[in-house]
């Protein structure tokens, strides 16, 4: 029996990203279910889940995990009913247009995304949208449109043609082929990019607290508010542990796609 | 959507409303910029930052890209998915983890205490603080790119310039670094762009002053309630990602037409 | 049981003329093989009789019918694509029901017209695998069998073997061939092989820059060629380019006496049908000798470094360096573009 070369390289690796990436993690974990745990202790003196209840007893975290919650649904249904239909138009038809179109799509990710979303604030503020929840969803949308339609785009590119043909040919109408063949194939990703999306937005923490803030407030500015002005540590953990699940949810099930290289490239890699 | 905004924001920051209500033609508003010891001294950190992750960045990630291009199995599929995981680790956890890690009295603090070491200088609220949540939280993306560059360089060339004697170094020299130039640009470019315009790390992590443009432009715009000019921090910050914005999307553009 | 008209078809993409007034009728039940190489508009001409390309003027009947302007889904053909095309997200059972159920068949009829048709193709018992899972070889079947099952009138096959190993091209060319004839389909196959064509067509349509150059039987097509170009493309053959004075074909190395008018020529011969015998004078020199067991390759370099290849019975009588004398037993001769006189054969 020939034993396989041990991969040092790989250890190494693996090693060092556990502890720069797995490590810190955990600590949170590790505060969110602690009762007590006072330095210099290594570790807690304390387990228990006593800031669960009192975490999750707080009316700030449910107001705004429903309005974190209710944006998000929101964003991520206007931006697909939006992109979907024009990652379509981009993938397969030509019109007059197009180019200058995408490439207006595209020159949203040559400037800094912040700077942008000030520019689009300095507007909202003529029209009255600081502080309301219409505001919110509108400048979350425009960062989410580069990100529905580039994707979507890429996944209908790599839906071979031929297997479209093939469908008219045995005698599919073309809306038929579009249900039957292309959604299928490129289903996967594009639901992916939908999660991905609606997490994204779950997330976003800029432009919520730019336009939103004060009247809007979100789980993560919920979060920063809890890191600058909360003593008791455990609420901050507690308010990250829930606040991971919907990113774990996505971690679930997008891994394919993201690992599959199409996402990278449509990051321009 | 996007352009509009641009246009607009220039435009307001070049024609300010008078007094009588007549909008006026004026530069003053960056001059005011430019000659804030304060503004300078922002606009300063974030360049640091900027470079200073950048040049972190591609040590650390060019390593795991180049492993796991040429590396198989399950250990390969482990540090591939370590690398990918802070894609999936909202930025505001992070502060959270660095904080409760490197913080004052925080995880690095406990275990060096308990062996006898004394406490470290935390990186918290200091420019290092941003820096190293930036650097965590570009990891993936840049270890994609490289990778997605990566993959156009194939094994038989790699096998080609090994068979005719090429030493490792000489390979990662001559064969795979130039090919992957226009990949390293993109990842370059990337993170610039995300690393200008960061607000929750240098935020919750970073010192109050001299602050990065991000919460800058936010404290000005709604602290002071000054929107012309978290505006005119805005445009700045454009002109100075422009050359990278253009490149990106130079090369996203051509890669969508090959 | 169907009839295919082309009349006058033209197609024009963008500026550039892919088919050029292209007629073509193609009997009830022949098989019919487009060859020419790539950009030769052979898979265009497919494309549009499939629907997949409209034709920028000209007719396209089957029986009779105009279906010039029919999108694919409504038109009587079967299309067999050269990457097969099959649907990755549906097993190869879903993948053949999929244009009966759109014909609103009732399940159980779907479920026999699929047995039989993977039975026809060799392929009985393996509806419930996935695509992924099957060969090369099995997966252009299952194409095949897609096309098959909805008993198109015209069966259209865009170089369907061309990713295959030879061996297993070989195999299907067979197979292909013997369902045809079972069948009695009419059928279109675009190559670019002219073995493929040989082996497989009643007739072949030859085609270059959108224009065909000769439609007849591969015997014809063979013996036979129309232009320099036809003798060129199918089979080995000789081409010399001389001039013709006062009844004698001239070129260094080569005299001929042919019935021809003067002027310049291009003289055809196959190396079976160019015989050689040993000489003195150094016009014609043998190259090298190329031993098949059953024949011989001779390789004749002549005086102006034109080489040319001749069959030989045996190798062992050739030798590299020998000078030899040229007499063509069977050749062709073309001018401007067509044959102009013919002997042997």
């Amino acid at each position: 029996m020939i034993k396989a070369r041990t991969d040092w390289t790989g250890l190494f690796f693996a090693a060092a990203l556990t502890v720069v990436i797995v490590f810190p993690l955990l600590i949170v974990g590790t505060w969110a279910f602690t009762n007590v745990w006072r330095y210099p202790s290594v570790i807690p003196q304390e387990f228990g889940l006593k800031y669960w209840a009192a975490t999750t007893a707080r009316a700030d975290v449910w107001t705004s995990i429903t309005m974190s919650l209710s944006l998000a649904s929101v964003v991520t249904l206007l931006s697909a009913v939006i992109c979907l239909p024009a990652a379509f138009a981009f993938a397969r038809l030509e019109f007059p247009g197009r180019n200058i179109l995408f490439f207006s799509f595209l020159a949203g990710q040559a400037f800094p995304k912040f700077g942008l979303l000030v520019a689009i604030a300095g507007i909202f503020l003529n029209l009255n949208l600081i502080g309301t929840f219409w505001g919110v969803i509108l400048i979350q949308l425009v960062g989410t449109l580069l990100f529905m339609i580039w994707i979507p785009v890429a996944a209908f590119q790599s839906v071979d043609r031929r297997m479209e043909e093939a469908a008219r040919d045995v005698g599919a109408s073309p809306l038929r082929v579009f249900w039957s063949i292309t959604m299928p194939q490129a289903g996967p990703t594009i639901a992916a990019a939908v999660l991905l999306n609606f997490v994204g937005t779950f997330y976003e923490t800029e432009g919520a607290w730019l336009i939103g803030a004060p009247g809007i407030r979100t789980l993560p500015v919920l979060m920063i508010s809890f890191i600058n002005n909360q003593p008791v540590i455990q609420y901050g953990a507690v308010l990250s542990v829930l606040l991971w699940l919907p990113s774990f949810i996505a971690l679930l099930f997008a891994r394919r796609i993201i690992g599959s290289g199409s996402f990278a490239r449509g990051f321009g890699g | 959507m996007i352009i509009w905004p641009i246009l607009s924001a220039i435009g307001r920051t070049l024609w300010l409303p008078g007094a009588d209500g007549v909008s006026r033609f004026s530069l003053e508003t960056y001059v005011f910029f430019f000659s804030d010891q304060y503004s300078i001294n922002n606009l300063m950190v974030t360049l640091w930052t900027t470079g200073v992750c950048a040049l972190l960045l591609l040590p650390i990630c060019l390593p795991i890209a180049l492993y796991l291009r040429f590396a198989k199995g399950r250990l390969a599929a482990y540090v591939q998915g370590l690398a990918i995981f802070p894609m999936f680790v909202p930025s505001i956890i992070l502060s959270y983890a660095i904080i409760r890690v490197l913080g004052p009295n925080g995880t690095v603090d406990l275990l060096f205490n308990s062996v006898g070491l004394p406490k470290i200088r935390s990186p918290y609220l200091t420019p290092w603080g941003p820096v190293i949540g930036l650097v965590w939280d570009n990891i993936p993306l840049t270890v994609l790119i490289l990778l997605s560059g990566l993959g156009a360089v194939s094994d038989q060339s790699v096998e080609a310039a090994r068979d005719v004697g090429a030493r490792r170094w000489a390979v990662l020299w001559h064969i795979i670094l130039p090919r992957i130039t226009n990949s390293i640009l993109v990842a370059i470019s990337f993170t610039v762009l995300g690393i200008f315009s960061a607000f929750t790390l240098p935020y919750v992590l970073g010192p109050a002053a001299p602050e990065m443009m991000g919460p800058f432009m936010q404290r000005t715009f709604r602290d002071l309630n000054d929107p012309t000019n978290a505006i005119t921090q805005a445009v700045i910050s454009f002109a100075f990602c422009i050359v990278f914005g253009l490149f990106y999307v130079r090369s996203v553009a051509k890669n969508r037409k090959t | 049981m169907a009839v295919l008209d082309i009349k006058d078809v033209t197609k024009i993409f963008g500026g550039t003329v892919a088919v050029e007034r292209f007629n073509l009728t193609v009997a009830d039940g022949e098989l019919v093989c487009l060859l020419g190489p790539s950009g030769s508009g052979k898979s265009t001409l497919l494309r549009m009789i499939g629907g997949f390309e409209t034709a920028t003027s000209g007719v396209i009947a089957i029986d009779g019918e105009d279906v010039t302007r029919v999108p694919p889904e409504r038109r009587p053909t079967g299309m067999v694509f050269q990457s097969h095309a099959l649907w990755t997200h549906m097993n190869v059972f879903k993948n053949l029901a999929f244009g009966l159920k759109l014909r609103r068949l009732p399940p159980a009829e779907i479920k026999d017209r699929v047995e039989a048709v993977l039975e026809q193709v060799g392929l009985a018992g393996y509806g419930q695998r996935q695509t992924h899972q099957l060969s090369g070889g099995q997966q252009q079947r299952v194409a095949l069998a897609r096309s098959l099952v909805l008993e198109p009138k015209i069966l259209l096959l865009d170089e369907p073997f061309a990713s295959l190993d030879q061996h297993l091209r070989e195999r299907l060319r067979e197979e292909v061939r013997d369902l045809q004839q079972r069948l009695k389909i009419t059928t279109l196959f675009v190559t670019h092989g002219q073995d493929e064509a040989l082996a497989l067509a009643d007739r072949i349509v030859v085609l270059r820059a959108g224009r065909s150059e000769q439609i007849d039987p591969p015997d014809v097509v063979y013996r036979a060629p129309a232009t320099p170009f036809v003798a060129g493309f199918i089979g080995t053959m000789n081409l010399i380019d001389g001039v013709v004075e006062g009844g004698v074909f001239r070129h260094p190395g080569l005299d001929l006496a042919m019935p021809v008018a003067d002027g310049p020529a291009t003289l055809a011969v196959r190396p079976e049908a160019l015989g050689i015998a040993a000489a003195t004078s150094a016009a014609a020199v043998i190259h090298r000798v190329t031993d098949y067991g059953t024949h011989a390759i001779v390789d004749i370099d002549l005086a102006d470094g034109l080489r040319l290849k001749a069959m030989a019975p045996d190798a062992r009588a050739w030798a590299a360096g020998t000078a030899v004398a040229l007499s063509p037993q069977a050749f062709a001769v073309y001018r401007d573009n067509v044959a102009i006189h013919r002997a042997g054969a």
